[in-house]
């Protein structure tokens, strides 16, 4: 049974990946690749939540301020310093780390509202910090010249090249949370979000736990911030500002709680809706908050979870289970 | 009767209270209570609604700190003890409103049960090292037999929430066994189950201490204790009103005034 779980999730990536090589050959527009570059930097933006968010039920609403500080990172120890890139996100990464861990440590004490109030508490500070803190983050008028990224002689600057380097990570992403989900710290984090009560005395160290997710997550949206950084080379803090972490958790909500796939999906959907909105201009806000109203109410598990949902009612019922206890 | 005394003497107690008392607010929920579960026994704590069985509950998985007295398990005080470390030293135990993870299989359940005898963290997860495998592996193995030990391997795949009530019920003792405990408390196990069910609890919970589990029920319903406890302990109004077996326990006068009586 084991065996055919691997067989199919291998398959899956397969076919994804070949899929995405595919698209990438495919699609020549410039616009489209951006745009479809850019799924790729939010689809790990809303893994990332996901995992905090859908699997252990932690609700943040300041993930931007990560998402921030790996573009941040890498803009000002490349554009000040002149160091490489990668040298950039390995800065990124631990930075963001250590400093999820220490605002997760007093946070996560905190559950429901007040923890969303507290989430939204530090993604201002951020957002305040990368505004006024001029000398270093440019303040209002951001960070210009951030160079491209190059793997040895290859740089990536064309469209094609940072495609295949974001949704080749994003690849990499999948693969990282389909695996922790699916193993013993994967199950524990799913059990803090049905009952925190009945993990602690199943042995789960809750609070440890949620705050090392709030660490996973808060990297990979750093990683996100360091992508998107080098794909734009210019950042400001609007890109970092409380609408863009409540439009992070609107991907992981549309897409589906505790689904990885739902993550791209969520993505996808937030990235070109607003394009096709554009039709609407002025009420371009009204449709979207009237489309994210219908979602909730007719599907408040995201697209993936809740069409999963209908299926499996409709497979269950035909075969109930019928058996009786102890014997 | 003498051999029970003798046993006890030489085996030193799993779990000891001593002289446990809880307040909240002004009411007195637990007075003075103290008794000792000898390892291998089904001790049973009994009592009308409010008699503080409940508290008494929460004090030995360490979630209240009493204001006097202490809890002793394996010769160790708990108080201080954060819960996950306690199901670590080998108290495992069931809800009274079942508290089972919805959102998973009845497999992927009695898996987190074994948290504690499990090591896989994220890197472990992440690398899927040859160890992680096998543990997986085995972690598997386990919970399957541990659903053939409550009936229910034929249902390991469904989700535990579209489980009848009573099957839940054993699910959630099956999720305590995999954590392996010493001590495995059950709060109210019998509530909410049919007569039949209750046989088979009755049955089941006889099997358990047969693997040298030893067993500390918190009950409403008399008809289960009676038929398997070594010995039960009756509280009322916070206080201890009789312990013995349970056939000294029926012969009590003042159980059958404050208790039995009533029916």
């Amino acid at each position: 049974m084991r065996g055919l779980e691997n067989r199919n999730s291998h398959m899956k990536y397969a076919l994804f990946s070949l899929s995405i090589v595919l698209t990438g050959w495919w699609v020549s527009n410039p616009y489209y690749l951006q745009l479809l570059t850019f799924i790729g930097i939010y689809t790990v933006l809303a893994l990332g939540l996901n995992m905090l968010m859908g699997y252990a039920g932690q609700i943040s609403l300041g993930h931007a301020a990560f998402y921030g500080i790996g573009a941040y990172t890498t803009a000002i120890a490349t554009v000040h310093w002149n160091w490489p890139p990668w040298l950039g996100l390995l800065l990124a990464l631990g930075l963001t780390a250590v400093i999820a861990f220490l605002i997760a440590l007093p946070m996560l004490k905190l559950t429901g509202y007040y923890l969303g109030m507290g989430t939204l508490g530090f993604g201002m500070i951020f957002y305040i910090l990368f505004r006024e803190w001029t000398g270093f983050t440019g303040g209002t008028s951001g960070l210009v010249g951030i160079p491209p990224l190059s793997i040895g002689a290859l740089t990536l600057d064309t469209g094609s090249g940072y495609f295949y380097l974001v949704w080749g990570i994003v690849v990499v992403c999948f693969v990282i949370c389909e695996r922790i989900v699916n193993s013993r710290v994967g199950r524990a984090l799913r059990a803090i979000h049905d009952s925190e009560r009945a993990a602690a005395a199943m042995g789960v160290d809750t609070s440890r736990l949620k705050v090392w997710v709030f660490v996973l997550s808060a990297v990979f949206a750093s990683l996100a911030g360091f992508l998107y950084a080098h794909l734009v080379t210019f950042i400001s803090p609007d890109s970092f500002d409380f609408i863009v972490s409540i439009r992070i958790v609107t991907m992981v909500v549309i897409g589906g709680m505790a689904s990885i796939w739902g993550s791209l999906l969520g993505a996808s959907v937030l990235t070109f809706l607003p394009d096709w909105l554009h039709v609407f201009s002025d009420y371009e806000m009204v449709v979207y908050g009237l489309i994210l109203m219908v979602v909730m109410i007719f599907l408040p598990q995201g697209f993936t979870r809740g069409m999963l949902d209908i299926y499996e009612r409709a497979r269950s019922r035909y075969s109930r289970p019928s058996t009786s206890p102890q014997g | 009767m003498n051999g029970l005394e003798a046993d006890t003497r030489v085996l030193q107690p799993l779990l000891k209270v001593e002289a446990v008392s809880k307040s909240f607010g002004g009411i007195q929920a637990l007075y003075n209570v103290s008794f000792e579960v000898a390892a291998g026994h089904i001790y049973a704590v009994i009592g009308p609604n409010g008699a503080g069985k409940t508290t008494l509950f929460n004090v030995i998985t360490g979630i209240y700190t009493p204001e006097e007295g202490g809890v002793f398990y394996e010769q160790q005080p708990i108080r201080g003890r954060s819960v996950h470390q306690l199901v670590r030293r080998g108290i495992a135990r069931t809800f009274q409103n079942v508290e089972l993870f919805d959102s998973m299989t009845v497999l992927e359940n009695v898996l987190v049960g074994q948290h504690v005898r499990t090591r896989c963290g994220f890197w472990g997860a992440i690398c899927r090292w040859p160890w992680v495998k096998r543990e997986e592996q085995h972690a598997q193995q386990k919970a399957v037999e541990l659903l053939k030990f409550v009936g229910l391997e034929d249902v390991g795949g469904h989700r535990s929430a579209d489980l009848p009530f009573g099957w839940q019920r054993f699910l959630e003792i099956a999720r305590a066994l995999a954590a392996e405990p010493h001590l495995l408390l059950l709060d109210e196990p019998a509530s909410g189950l049919n007569a039949v069910e209750t046989e088979q609890l009755a049955a089941l919970l006889q099997q358990i201490r047969a693997r040298g589990v030893t067993l500390l029920l918190v009950e409403h319903d008399m008809s289960l204790t009676m038929g398997i406890s070594d010995k039960i302990l009756v509280l009322n109004q916070g206080k201890k009103l009789a312990e013995g077996t349970p056939r000294e326990i029926q012969a009590d006068d003042a159980v059958i005034d404050a208790y039995l009586g009533r029916e």
